[in-house]
């Protein structure tokens, strides 16, 4: 009875979501579809970064990837084939990195993707360079700002049921336990490498399709802008303010901050990276759990 | 009968040191063995080996007739072997019975839903934790998360058991408790490979003994006889006892 009462709640909501384009200003819409972007991108990369701690920067590479194989394919065939392309690749992307780098742990793996997504722009951009002989791409999709914010609503909507689902199977217990103690995870009969790479190839594949969805709204795209490695900072930093092990936490750190960091970067752009820094700082210190766990624990003790 | 456990020629080296030299023994379906020896003689390496948290450099591990050598822990649980760890790692960001579900759910028989917390709670009751499986676990005093810890192997539901230390740090009414559990186990017919320094708890449980000096085993048989022979006290306590 709960569950459905919070399905059709949740319902309504998208509704409301879905219609908000018809009643309000292109730049609200524009600002929606901006925001709805980050929740998803931040819900995703806590589907496999919450409960296991492997802290990903990996999210704009395969962002990058993304908007970027829509630049390439948009004009050779139709739109949900580019989408589905664009899946595709991010999913083999995340499979031969997953293999590669599971096993690391701890800040190894951070910095190691941090790295990746380095790679990733150099490589594309040596291939347009030496290769294609293009530097930078046009993409050519006749959408609207609304268009791009229904499809990245329906993509929320999606990555959120996923990871309700998730959290109540025996695949979120297991990653919960692999989080804690991965020996232990193992020895109670997880297949630990099998479920951190399927949870990292889920992840990093509606991270890709985030990219690839929001591709049009640049009309120009190139390496240095679809690459930009303050988006994996910026998912990072919703999920951890939220909480990245609670359904919700992201959404809940993602819509207050994409507001701010709008408001800050028309308002102060050329401090923008120092005040994102300080916002990580304050963050990580005061609540490193999230706001939701921190509500949590204020709730308990004024019980107590 | 056919053995539960069959160790032959297990080899394990780290570097230059030969940590396990050339072990062999074997556990009958229903037993509780001893495996003894001083800090450093190899025991916990085995155990190791046998769950598959390290891999052998020789030899072979067999349980109930398959071969387990080369699997990994995940595999060799589902073949019905569950451990303990001599240090409790208790689960802290998953609850009570949690930590037991996750067992149930990845064990041998793959429990979920109303079943598993059903059968997660007569768990916890075995060991004496009925009716605390929503606690967190940093709440559990060190004998309820060594209850813990016995109860998330048992939810598995393994042929054979491995414990390492599980009594070890207990004071004497919580040992008489420990005890009074393993030999529940054993009228159940587990069979149990226990790695214990404390010789109370080995004369009470085990009918037989292995002990292990410097990677090699330098006793084996009935416990009573075992432990007086010159050779495992000279291990213990150096020369001069001997």
């Amino acid at each position: 009875m709960k569950v459905q009462t919070a399905f059709a709640l949740a319902a309504a909501v998208l509704v409301v979501l879905a219609l908000a384009p018809l009643f309000i200003p292109d730049y609200w819409t524009g600002v929606l579809l901006g925001m709805t972007g980050y929740v998803t991108l931040a819900t995703a990369w806590a589907l496999f970064s919450g409960p296991t701690r492997y802290v990903s920067l990996a999210t704009v590479a395969f962002f990058g990837v993304g908007a970027y194989t829509v630049a390439v394919l948009n004009e050779a065939m139709p739109y949900p084939m580019v989408l589905l392309c664009a899946a595709g690749i991010g999913m083999a992307l995340a499979l031969v990195v997953g293999l590669s780098t599971l096993r690391l742990a701890g800040v190894y793996f951070v910095i190691f993707t941090f790295g990746l997504a380095e790679l990733v722009r150099q490589v594309v951009s040596w291939w347009e360079v030496n290769v294609t002989y293009t530097m930078g791409r046009y993409v050519f999709l006749p959408f609207e700002g609304r268009h791009i914010y229904w499809q990245l609503l329906a993509l929320a909507a999606v990555t959120l049921l996923i990871s309700w689902a998730i959290g109540r199977s025996r695949l979120g217990l297991a990653l919960k336990a692999v989080g804690d103690d991965e020996t232990v995870a193992a020895h109670a009969g997880v297949d630990v490498t099998r479920i951190k790479l399927l949870l990292f190839v889920i992840s990093a594949t509606i991270i890709t399709l985030v990219g690839a969805i929001q591709a049009p709204r640049w009309t120009y795209i190139e390496p240095s802008i679809v690459f930009n490695p303050t988006v994996s900072f910026m998912t990072l930093i919703m999920a951890l303010l939220g909480g990245a092990m609670r359904l919700w936490g992201p959404l809940v750190g993602a819509v207050p901050l994409f507001l701010l960091f709008e408001w800050l970067s028309v308002s102060f752009p050329d401090h923008f990276s120092i005040i994102l820094g300080l916002l990580f700082i304050l963050i990580v210190f005061v609540m490193p759990n999230g706001v939701l766990a921190k509500l949590e624990d204020l709730r308990k003790g004024g019980r107590a | 009968m056919s053995a539960q456990l069959e160790i032959s020629n297990l080899n394990k080296r780290f570097g230059g040191l030969v940590a396990v030299n050339d072990v062999s023994f074997t556990l009958r379906p229903g037993e509780v063995v001893g495996l003894l020896g001083p800090n450093g003689s190899g025991k916990t390496t085995v155990m190791n080996m046998i769950s598959g948290a390290l891999p052998s450099d020789g030899g072979q591990v067999r349980v109930g007739g398959v071969d387990i050598t080369r699997m990994k822990p995940h595999r060799v649980a589902k073949h019905g072997v569950a451990r303990t760890f001599q240090l409790v790692r208790p689960l802290p960001t998953l609850s009570v019975a949690e930590n037991v579900l996750l067992s149930l759910a990845f064990g041998r028989k793959r429990h979920w839903g109303r079943e598993a917390r059903d059968l997660a709670e007569e768990k916890l009751a075995f060991v004496g934790l009925a009716g605390r499986g929503e606690e967190q676990v940093g709440n559990l005093t060190y004998i309820d998360q060594k209850r813990l810890e016995m109860a998330r192997a048992l939810a598995s539901e393994p042929e054979l058991l491995l414990l390492d230390e599980w009594l070890a740090g207990l004071n004497p009414s919580e040992l008489r408790i420990g005890i009074d559990l393993v030999q529940h186990l054993q009228g159940q017919g587990m069979t149990v490979l226990l790695v214990e320094h404390i010789m109370e708890a080995v004369r009470a449980l085990c009918s037989r003994c292995i002990v292990m000096s410097a990677g090699e085993v330098i006793a084996e048989g009935e416990s009573g006889e075992v432990l007086q022979r010159p050779a495992v006290i000279k291990a213990y306590l150096g020369d001069d006892h001997a």
